[in-house]
This record gives C-alpha cells, sequence and structure tokens, in this order.
C-alpha cells in the first residue's frame, strides 16, 4: 500500500498515512494537484505557513515502466498564485517510488527561518529532519558536494543517493526559483524550473532532500508478466519511432532551434520577431559539433529506464563538465529571446541559472524583458551573466530580477510584457502558432508549454497537421493534448513519449496495459483519459477559488496586435474557442463531487 | 530558375557539394521542378519529413518558383 509521508515543519516531525482510497488511482501530477486542491485554501499565502509543497513519484514510479521516472511537485505558485505542478526528470522519482511513498507532503513553516534543514529518508523506511548550517546558501552544485561529504563521514552515504536541492534564489523567496534533482552521475542539473516552487521549499526550511536507495528494490507487479509484456511493447514503440529513436537520441531538445526557427515562430529579442539570424551558433547540431569536437557525452538518460536518451553534457574546450547539454528552451531563453547567439555564452549562462537554482526559461524572458527597457543591451552577454550575479547575491536589484520577468517589466516600464498568468512566455511564437497560444492563454499553469505541446500537429506533422497560421482546429488540438499531457504527468511518463503514442496506437496501449499489470485495476483508454480530466479539474477549480477568471485566459494584448515578421500574423484564436478549452471540467467536478 | 535548399539534422550530409552545414546551397532547377524532383535529386532517406518553403509548410507536389528558400527536416520533435 503506498504512503503519504508527511512533514510538519512547524514541530520537526514526520508521519506516515496510507494514501486514501479515493486517490488509489493517483501518482504524480493528478495526485499533487488533488492533495494541494484538497489541504491549501485557495486564498493561502504562497510563501506562508498554510502553502504545502507536495512531491510525488508517478503512478508507475519505482518500476521498470519506460520513460517512467519523473517527479512531480506542486503547491500553490508563488508566481502564478494558482495551483502549480513543476516536473522534473533525475533519479529521486524512482527511488521514491521504490520506498512505497506515493507523495512527501511538506507542511507548516519552522519558527527559527535561519535554519536550513535538510530532511532524510533511508532504505529502512527511518526518516529525519536534521539542521545543516554549512549548507545554507550555497549553490546547488556545492550543496550536493557538502552534503556528500556529510553523509559519508556520518557513514550514512552510501553511492546511491538522489538529492532534491533547493538553490539560493529560492531560500531568498523569489518568485523565479525553481528545485534541482539530481541525475544518474549526481549533477544536481535537472529541473523542476517552473513557477516558483524553489520559494516554498525555502519558505519550509528545506535546503535539501536526501533519498538513499541503497539496497531498494522495484516494486511488485499484481501480474509480473503482463508487466514485462507491456513495456517491451512500449520500449519497442519508442525506439521505432523516429523522433524518439532517432532525432531526440542524436541532437537532444536542442533538434527544434532550426526547424521553429525556419517555421518563423522563434521568438527573438523579446518576441520582437520570429526568427532569429545568429540561430546556426545556436541549433542543436552546432551544439552537438561543439560537444563532439571537445569530446563531451552526447547522449545519456534523465533517469534509469529511459530509452530515448535525450540528454547530453556540455564541455568547456578542455573536455571540462559545465552544465547539462543546455534544452532548446533554456538555449533559446537565455540566446535568441536575449539576441545572444554564442552557445558558449549561453551555456554559462545556463550552468550559472542551475546553480543559483533559477528556471532558466523566466530568467532568460526577464532578461530579455530587462534589455527590451534598453538598460542592457540586446546580444550582451556579460551583461545578462551580470543580472544573474545581482540574483544570486539577493541585491535590492537582484530581488527584482528575481521576481520574474512581469516585475521587471512592470519596474522599468517595458511595453512588451509575454507573461500568461505572471509567467514567462516559452519558446515558440504563438502568432505563427497559434495552438500553443491557446495552451498558453488556458492552461492551468500559466504560459506554458508542456502542458499541451500542439508543437506536434502545428509544425511537426506527429500526429496529424493542424496549419500553424490559421485559428481553425487550435482549440480543440489543445485541449485534446493537455488531458493527455496530464495523464502522462501523473503515470509518470517523460512527456517526450507522446511523439510515439500520437502516432503509433500500440503506444497507446501498451500505457494501460501497463499500468494494469502493475496495480491489479482495470485501466483502459477511457481510464487514461479520465485521469487526465480530473487532474486538470482539480486545478481548474483551486484557480477559480484563488481568483482567476476568464481574463485571466487570454494572450497578452500586443500578440493581438502587432504582426510578427516573417509571417506578419497576430494571434486570431477567439475568445469563445478559448473559453472552450476547460469544457470537460463542470462535469468532471460532479464526477469527483467536488467543486 | 534558381531556389536556395537548406537541409538539417541527419538530412546535412545529403547537401551535393559534402561540405556538411546547414546553410543553404543554391540550386539551379528546371522551371515547374517540384519540391519531390529535388528530393529524388539529393538521393534523400525514404522517411517522413517536414518540409518549408519560406517558411511555410509545404507538400512535396509542390512546385518551386524563383527565388524559393526550400527547407527539409527529417522527423525531429522536443520540447
Amino acid at each position: 500500500m503506498r504512503e503519504i509521508l508527511r512533514v510538519d515543519m512547524s514541530t520537526l516531525t514526520v508521519s506516515r498515512e496510507v494514501l486514501p482510497e479515493k486517490w488509489k488511482r493517483y501518482g504524480g501530477r493528478a495526485l499533487t494537484s488533488a492533495i494541494v486542491f484538497t489541504e491549501v485554501p485557495a486564498d493561502a499565502d504562497p510563501k506562508g505557513p498554510l502553502n504545502k509543497l507536495v512531491i510525488a513519484p508517478g503512478l508507475l514510479g519505482g518500476t521498470s515502466a519506460p520513460n517512467g521516472g519523473r517527479l512531480s511537485i506542486g503547491a500553490k505558485s508563488p508566481l502564478t498564485g494558482g495551483l502549480k505542478e513543476s516536473n522534473s526528470g533525475g533519479t529521486a522519482a524512482h527511488a521514491l517510488g521504490k520506498m512505497g511513498i506515493a507523495a512527501i507532503v511538506i507542511q507548516g513553516e519552522p519558527t527559527d527561518k535561519t535554519v536550513a534543514y535538510v530532511l532524510r529518508l533511508f532504505p529502512d523506511g527511518k526518516v529525519d529532519i536534521v539542521a545543516r548550517h554549512d549548507l545554507k546558501g550555497l549553490g546547488t552544485y556545492e550543496t550536493v558536494a557538502v552534503a556528500r561529504g556529510i553523509e559519508a563521514a556520518e557513514h550514512r552515504f552510501s553511492e546511491k543517493v538522489s538529492f532534491i536541492v533547493n538553490g539560493p534564489v529560492g531560500e531568498m523567496g523569489m518568485e523565479s526559483a525553481g528545485i534541482a534533482i539530481t541525475d544518474p552521475h549526481g549533477y544536481p542539473n535537472r529541473f523542476a524550473g517552473r513557477g516558483g516552487l524553489g520559494a516554498v521549499m525555502g519558505s519550509k526550511g528545506i535546503k535539501l532532500i536526501a533519498i538513499f536507495e541503497e539496497g531498494l528494490k522495484g516494486t511488485e507487479h499484481a501480474d509480473k508478466d503482463a508487466f514485462i509484456a507491456g513495456v517491451r511493447k512500449f520500449a519497442g514503440a519508442l525506439t521505432t519511432h523516429a523522433v524518439t529513436g532517432q532525432a531526440l537520441p542524436t541532437y537532444g531538445t536542442q533538434v527544434l532551434t532550426n526547424i521553429i526557427n525556419e517555421a518563423g515562430g522563434y521568438p527573438t529579442r523579446n518576441f520582437s520577431s520570429g526568427q532569429f539570424e545568429g540561430v546556426e551558433g545556436l541549433s542543436g547540431e552546432t551544439m552537438r559539433e561543439i560537444t563532439l569536437e571537445r569530446g563531451g557525452n552526447v547522449k545519456h538518460g534523465c533517469h534509469a529506464g529511459c530509452v530515448i536518451q535525450c540528454s547530453r553534457y556540455y564541455v568547456d574546450e578542455d573536455g571540462h563538465y559545465i552544465t547539462k547539454g543546455p534544452e532548446y528552451e533554456s538555449v533559446w531563453a537565455l540566446g535568441a529571446d536575449c539576441g545572444i547567439g554564442d552557445m558558449d555564452t549561453v551555456a554559462a549562462l545556463d550552468r550559472k541559472c542551475g546553480d543559483i537554482g533559477i528556471d532558466t526559461i523566466e530568467a532568460g524572458v526577464m532578461i530579455g524583458v530587462y534589455m527590451a527597457s534598453g538598460r542592457i543591451a540586446f546580444g550582451d552577454g556579460e551583461a545578462a551573466m551580470a543580472v544573474l550575479d545581482e540574483i544570486g547575491h539577493g541585491t535590492e536589484l537582484g530581488k527584482i530580477f528575481g521576481a520574474g520577468a512581469e516585475a521587471v517589466g512592470l519596474h522599468f516600464g517595458v511595453k512588451n510584457i509575454p507573461v500568461v498568468k505572471h509567467q514567462g512566455l516559452p519558446a515558440y511564437d504563438p502568432r505563427p502558432i497559434q495552438g500553443i497560444g491557446v495552451t498558453y492563454a488556458t492552461s492551468t499553469q500559466g504560459a506554458d508549454h508542456t502542458a499541451g505541446y500542439t508543437i506536434t500537429s502545428n509544425v511537426l506533422a506527429v500526429g496529424g497537421t493542424v496549419d500553424p497560421l490559421k485559428p481553425e482546429g487550435q482549440a480543440a488540438l489543445s485541449q485534446g493534448l493537455q488531458i493527455a499531457t496530464a495523464m502522462l504527468d501523473s503515470l509518470g511518463f517523460c512527456i517526450f513519449v507522446a511523439f510515439a503514442v500520437l502516432d503509433m496506437p500500440e503506444a497507446f496501449e501498451a500505457i494501460y496495459e501497463m499500468a494494469e499489470a502493475h496495480t491489479g485495476d482495470p485501466w483502459d483508454a477511457d481510464a487514461l483519459t479520465r485521469l487526465g480530466k480530473e487532474t486538470l479539474t482539480y486545478e481548474r477549480l483551486f484557480n477559480a477559488h484563488a481568483g482567476f477568471t476568464k481574463a485571466d485566459d487570454r494572450l497578452p494584448k500586443f500578440f493581438l496586435e502587432e504582426p510578427l515578421a516573417p509571417h506578419d500574423v497576430v494571434f486570431t484564436v477567439t475568445d469563445e474557442e478559448l473559453d472552450s478549452v476547460h469544457d470537460f471540467v463542470a462535469a468532471t467536478a460532479a464526477q469527483l463531487g467536488i467543486e | 530558375m534558381r531556389v536556395d535548399v537548406a537541409l538539417f539534422a541527419h538530412l546535412t550530409p545529403f547537401q551535393p557539394d559534402g561540405e556538411g552545414g546547414r546553410h543553404a546551397r543554391t540550386f539551379d532547377l528546371a522551371e515547374g521542378a517540384t519540391i519531390a524532383d529535388v528530393i529524388v535529386a539529393l538521393e534523400l532517406p525514404d522517411e517522413p519529413r517536414v518540409i518549408f518553403v519560406n517558411s511555410r509548410h509545404a507538400a512535396e507536389e509542390q512546385a518551386l518558383s524563383e527565388g524559393d528558400r526550400l527547407a527539409i527536416f527529417p522527423p525531429v520533435a522536443g520540447g
């Protein structure tokens, strides 16, 4: 029976409870959203004692389900003010799954706000909270290094440990703070980046969560043979599909840079153009060539059981690790959106973001807005790094920067501020790619690309085609993908499995076959859809209670008024269509008995 | 007629000058030549493609015009 591990920071005590029967089909995002909906008052101060930080592996976490080891972290977001789920790779999810932990719920707040606490989970089930003064304020990389040293000295250290790390930006309570998770090599370079959850973790006084995995076994299945059959079927689909089997392993997410730029949707210099003249310096092909020349690793998975292996490490000219191979989003945000076209500059900025613990997307969009104010120039990599330094040092100016793109835009009087629900837009302009505009506007998560990744059909011809330049079909496309994504996020799957799932029916079948074989409960296509709809329903209702209205489901006006080159188009999906995207919520809420 | 052709990801090596790279090369094509004609001439692998002409999606049957930019991608995606 899976358990909730409850950590009360007001009393510094830990308790366990069996996962309620009503939530037995939930894991990952479904569970974090259900818990936040149920236990956090919608008007709670996100950095106060009534907010809760919920950390959950997917329903299939701890199993050998291919690409099934993603981690969900949920809370009321200090950035959006809504119900946030932030998702990450790394090794923590499978470790928690093997421990039989459905979710860690961190609540209350410490009496002494100056202490840096470490929460430790041991393979024998013991859990403790210890004060670690020497970790306070350290960057994420140094935190991990020092923590390993401490644990080794205490003879508690084993090679197999996952760390969930808060950087100084989160400790200082800034709204753009993310949470780092260690990868299979122990680097804290996987990120639950969006929505400022590092500030929530900081408000709970937790600097680090250490999960010791030595001797943990995979969880048991209701029907082991059927589970293994499902695994083989799913892995076969993933390795066969051209995207998951070839493009992503070879170039990583950065494979997108050239195609999004070619399509005219690559936001350049604070969303002022859809193509960047310096794109070749940032492309996935170029990044791969540089890395191979320097002897860096160009292919690995961010968690055990990943068959897509889209990750890589970026190295300097001497072959030394700088950062995880920056993702498409990070390269865009810290690169083209800032008018910067040099991979080494972008990699250094990416490393800095990871070390101080700030979301690369929010950081890049924020710096692009700051550049649009004229106080620093587009293309000035040194000035961009100086901005991150201010944030890391917690200066008064740094705190404005750390509050995110909208705060900076308002403070410095910038006209075009690209945010929805106060969260910075990701790496696709909604004017020539209208489907993603629908997702940005309507997602419960704010401007979020993964929430309903219409780029699949709008640009990449995966799962069909929907003309990106026209409003027709975009709302339906976004709705379907938002539901499917919430489902994948709840099972613990990396959303890149969607590329295979959208094109290959056997991949979709394998998902519910694995769910049924593992849990022993009936799972089919309808059950998967219901899981996605229920997850979104908790989020949507919470946001409504928190004061969100239709007005929050809209893009900033400049996307409707200022045509974007090269296509000279604006966003034209109607308000009525945007308001139709969550039309399933009322019925789903009634079925769940919530409101 | 002259058309610029750019190839990406693992199609990069199929540029006839053998130099690799994503920069466009100028091809001299017969009037009325289609995208399919270019694909055949380049001997691109038989797999799905994403094709743009002047930054808009295009089908292989489409005829090209003087000054067009043709960009061809293999199946790619990310996040």
